[in-house]
């Protein structure tokens, strides 16, 4: 008798050292994670704003100085265009992005044509190549179309290296079984109306998937926009928040830290469909 | 409410699988065709191909009378049934069903928004295409929705609904637009078996209300023998046997089909025939059982195989086989069975046994044995029996073709002859050969093909019985004691007066055969494109031996469409014309006239172009260097790289 309590004990206190250790590790990794994070927002509301004043690692006093500068003091630094100039070229690169994506994937599953798979190796060949390995060469044809210093020029780029991360849309479209399409067919629909009228409506995880990635991508690149974009005025948040001085650095954890605010509630509002897409892509049924 | 006409269709893969090989059928108005065999014999394939959800490599499909080969699926005016239901998810029932019709538009005059008819200039209603209204839509789903008692689903969506219901959803989608043909594509496979068995019967109600054509697929010979006013048995890509249920189940003409078609399957035995008098001998091969049947029996057969060496399968039914004592008595035939075990299916039993002693009746060895009894038999295993034959059914292939040696139309009539200095004698009759016959004297046998038995002549001979087959009727004749068996158009009666085509008629005499002419002949050739005299005209022809025949456009656009666009160029065709279609003139393809044919009423010239060897059809004599010139409408085109006939 006693020996069975002993062992229901022994096999419970085993449970609960399990959980204590898991749960130990889960809250390192987050503080990993999340303390730079902590430490950008702690350095954002510092009075002073440059991280030369700084008590040790904290900011001494705390203020709401650096978030109003941010669009109050546009004479040097004006954050408000900045903001809005980035969620242009955003909004537009997501929209065109992600209707080249979905329209190249829906190619790939659904026509059978001469190349095909020669197209699919080679972007998938391409897509191993880091993106910025081709900046030389994308600002030699951005200066042959005239297109340096405009936000059309970065938008083009975005949209247009958009589906070639169209894998994950075809996956998708595979599993929406073929015999749709031909029963739609025969029903008298087009191509189009077969994609506009049945796949599309099927597809709206994967929609808001693409679209998430193709918004997100544009909204936090640095590199492109530093290259094509010269007047301050067309400047996007990334590229201006780096031309800010060194003794702004409250201003810049203020910058960063309010681009991320949009994109967080795109997230929250979107995370259903988002695990939803991502998973339904991941796997052929 | 249409009738199909397909015709040498084929489809080949681009790796050159062949899916379809040569599916000639013709589907009259509203009747109910299935497709059956086993999995990947292009059964699917080929309704697919009707469909337009796949291309057609060659041949010709016509729905109605329009040749559809090109044509889209939407305009062939056809509904198809799939497997899976393949519904519309997102949609309601009620929009799955009328999605077709909201694509559709439909012939009406111009009104104004009162729906008075609005007038042109001379006084007439202006024609125009509408789409459905709303009411006309609502009508018509409801209408098809309360034939399948789905009235109450329409507004859910397909993930809400059960197996059974969906497929009803998916039929209603198809019935909704009155199609001119029905295609169903394995439609019941999905359902459980008792769903199965209901659906079945509701699928033949709805093809008896509806009044149209349906085509049928399905692996399950039960459906298709249930369901079917006709059926195509295929395998590999081959047509088998076309033909009505019941005609399948007693006449399979080959043993694929006589395996396929009935539960549980027919037995077959390798065995050897031998006629002695008016007896014939069966020896089971692997084991001591022998029969004997009367001649009469196997009269239709081929004499080759009664020679008591050539290997053949005999097929007995599991219910042509008896274990009861008292019908044993009664049959002519009986063999003893060791049994092995039994299966009782409640109305009745299937009993396992061998007819070899030492096999163990549990493998399908080609001497195993099964045998339905009736009810709930008690049956000792590994007892030995007697079990009686009923050899009215028996069934008999040929061991390499598989093809059936009993065919209800005999391909030939075999007759023993002699001949001399020109005259023919068979059955006590003495007719005059034709002199393109030479032979020598002597005695031999004759072949005649029984197409080639012709209703006018100076035979004399009397009817002896008439048999309907499939349309065509099979007379039996009487020849003086001798049998010959010829095809009609019409039932015969009394004393007729019949002749020979001698032209398809084989002679065996004195070890000298005299071969029939053949029906067709072939010439390798190429495919040209020259320019024409016009501006920009093209010339296609067919070329052979460096003479080039223009073509019409119809047999250059169904070669273009065989072979993909540029590659016609590239290939290798042999064309073929019968020698009706060949007339001898001053240019044309050079022949070396070899001799003249004299058949009395016809004349053939036998000539050599090139290598081959070709029959023209003239009227004088000819020899030494003759042209000759194919009719380019007539033609037929096969291309030699994959064997397929395009034209």
């Amino acid at each position: 008798m006693n020996k069975a309590k002993a062992k229901v004990v022994k096999a419970k206190s085993k449970k609960v050292f399990n959980v204590v250790i898991t749960y130990c590790i889960l809250s390192i990794v987050a503080f990993i994670f999340f303390f730079p994070c902590l430490w950008l927002i702690l350095a954002s509301f510092s009075k002073s704003g440059s991280i030369y004043s700084f008590d040790g690692f904290f900011p001494t006093e705390y203020g709401f100085d650096a978030f109003k500068a941010l669009f109050t003091d546009t004479v040097m630094y004006n954050y408000k265009r900045w903001f809005f100039n980035t969620l242009f070229i955003a909004v537009m690169s997501c929209i065109l992005g992600t209707l080249l994506t979905i329209l190249t994937a829906y190619c790939m599953s659904r026509f059978r044509f001469k190349s095909r798979k020669a197209m699919m190796k080679a972007t998938l060949l391409l897509g191993m190549f880091p993106s910025f390995m081709g900046t030389i060469a994308v600002y030699l044809i951005m200066t042959q179309f005239n297109l340096i210093n405009q936000h059309w020029g970065l938008i083009l780029i975005y949209s247009a290296q958009a589906p070639m991360g169209y894998m994950v849309q075809k996956g998708f479209f595979d599993t929406i079984p073929y015999s749709i399409d031909e029963a739609a067919r025969i029903d008298g629909a087009s191509n189009f109306t077969v994609f506009v009228k049945f796949i599309l409506p099927l597809s709206k995880p994967m929609l808001v998937y693409t679209a998430l990635t193709s918004f997100t991508w544009p909204w936090s690149d640095f590199i492109l926009p530093k290259m094509l974009l010269i007047d301050k005025d067309l400047y996007t948040v990334a590229v201006g928040l780096m031309s800010l001085g060194e003794t702004e650095f409250a201003r810049f954890a203020a910058g960063s830290i309010f681009i991320a605010i949009p994109i967080i509630l795109l997230y929250f509002c979107l995370v259903k469909y988002m695990i939803n897409g991502m998973a339904a892509g991941a796997v052929k049924e | 409410m249409a009738n199909l006409s397909l015709k040498h269709i084929y489809k080949v893969y681009p790796n050159g699988a062949k899916a379809v090989n040569d599916f000639n059928m013709q589907i009259e108005d509203k009747e109910f065709i299935v497709f059956v065999g086993p999995s990947g014999c292009g059964k699917s394939t080929t309704l697919r191909m009707i469909a337009g959800l796949e291309p057609i490599t060659a041949g010709e499909l016509k729905i109605g009378d329009v040749v559809v080969n090109g044509m889209e699926p939407k305009d062939r005016d056809i509904a198809m049934v799939f497997q899976n239901y393949a519904l519309y998810p997102h949609m309601s029932i009620f929009e799955n069903i009328a999605f077709g019709l909201r694509m559709r538009k439909i012939p009406d005059i111009k009104r104004d928004k009162e729906g008075n008819p609005v007038l042109d200039k001379e006084g007439k209603e202006i024609p125009v295409m509408r789409k459905y209204n709303k009411q006309e839509l609502a009508e018509k789903v409801n209408e098809a929705a309360e034939i399948l008692g789905i009235t109450e689903y329409l507004k859910r969506k397909p993930k809400e609904m059960s197996g059974g219901q969906r497929q009803r959803v998916a039929l209603g989608r198809a019935i909704v637009r009155q199609p001119k043909v029905m295609l169903l594509d394995e439609p019941l496979s999905n359902l459980d078996a008792k769903l199965r068995t209901q659906m079945r019967s509701e699928i033949v109600k709805l093809h008896k209300k509806l009044q149209t054509t349906f085509i049928y697929v399905t692996h399950d010979q039960v459906e298709a023998m249930t369901m079917g006013t006709r059926i195509v048995v295929m395998k590999d890509g081959f047509v088998k046997q076309i033909d009505t249920p019941k005609n399948l189940y007693k006449y399979p003409a080959n043993k694929f089909v006589a395996g396929f078609i009935g539960t549980p399957q027919m037995n077959f035995f390798e065995a050897t025939l031998k006629k002695t008098g008016d007896k014939v001998h069966i020896e089971f091969k692997n084991c001591d059982a022998k029969i004997t049947v009367p001649y009469s029996l196997l009269m239709k057969t081929t004499p080759q195989y009664l020679d008591g060496k050539k290997p053949v399968y005999l097929g007995f039914r599991a219910e042509d086989i008896t274990l009861e004592r008292d019908k044993t008595a009664s049959c002519q035939a009986k063999i003893k069975v060791r049994i092995s075990h039994s299966e009782e299916l409640g109305t009745e039993t299937l009993v396992y046994g061998d007819v070899n002693m030492n096999g163990d009746g549990y493998t399908d060895t080609g001497t195993q044995v099964i045998i339905k009894a009736g009810g709930f038999k008690e049956i000792e295993p590994d007892t030995v029996v007697e079990a009686g034959l009923d050899i009215g059914a028996i069934h008999l292939f040929d061991a390499e073709t598989e093809e059936s040696i009993l065919p209800r139309i005999p391909e030939y009539n075999y007759l023993d002859c002699k001949v001399k200095s020109g005259k023919l004698t068979f059955s006590g009759t003495e007719v005059q050969l034709p002199p393109a016959i030479r032979c020598p004297d002597g005695k031999g046998e004759m072949l005649i093909p029984v197409s080639a038995i012709r209703w006018n002549g100076g035979i004399k001979a009397k009817v002896t019985d008439c048999e309907n087959i499939n349309g065509r009727i099979l007379v039996t004749l009487d020849i003086n004691g001798g049998r010959l068996y010829a095809l009609s158009d019409e039932v015969k009666k009394g004393d007729v007066l019949i002749g020979i085509d001698y032209k398809k008629a084989t002679l065996d005499i004195s070890d000298e055969r005299v071969s029939p002419m053949p029906e067709v002949n072939g010439l390798d050739g190429i495919f040209t494109k020259d320019k024409g005299e016009g501006k920009g005209e093209l010339v296609y022809s067919l070329e052979i031996n460096g003479v080039k025949i223009p073509t019409p456009e119809d047999v250059y656009l169904k070669m273009f469409s065989a072979t993909s666009g540029r590659k016609v160029y590239n290939c290798r065709f042999r064309y073929e014309w019968t020698p009706y279609d060949f007339t001898v003139s001053e240019s044309g393809i050079e022949a070396e006239a070899l001799e003249t044919l004299d058949y009395g009423e016809e004349k053939f010239i036998k000539c050599a172009v090139g290598e081959e060897v070709i029959y023209v059809r003239a009227d004088g004599e000819y020899s030494g260097k003759i042209h000759i010139i194919p009719d380019a409408g007539k033609v037929s085109v096969i291309e030699l790289e994959r064997n397929i006939r395009i034209v």
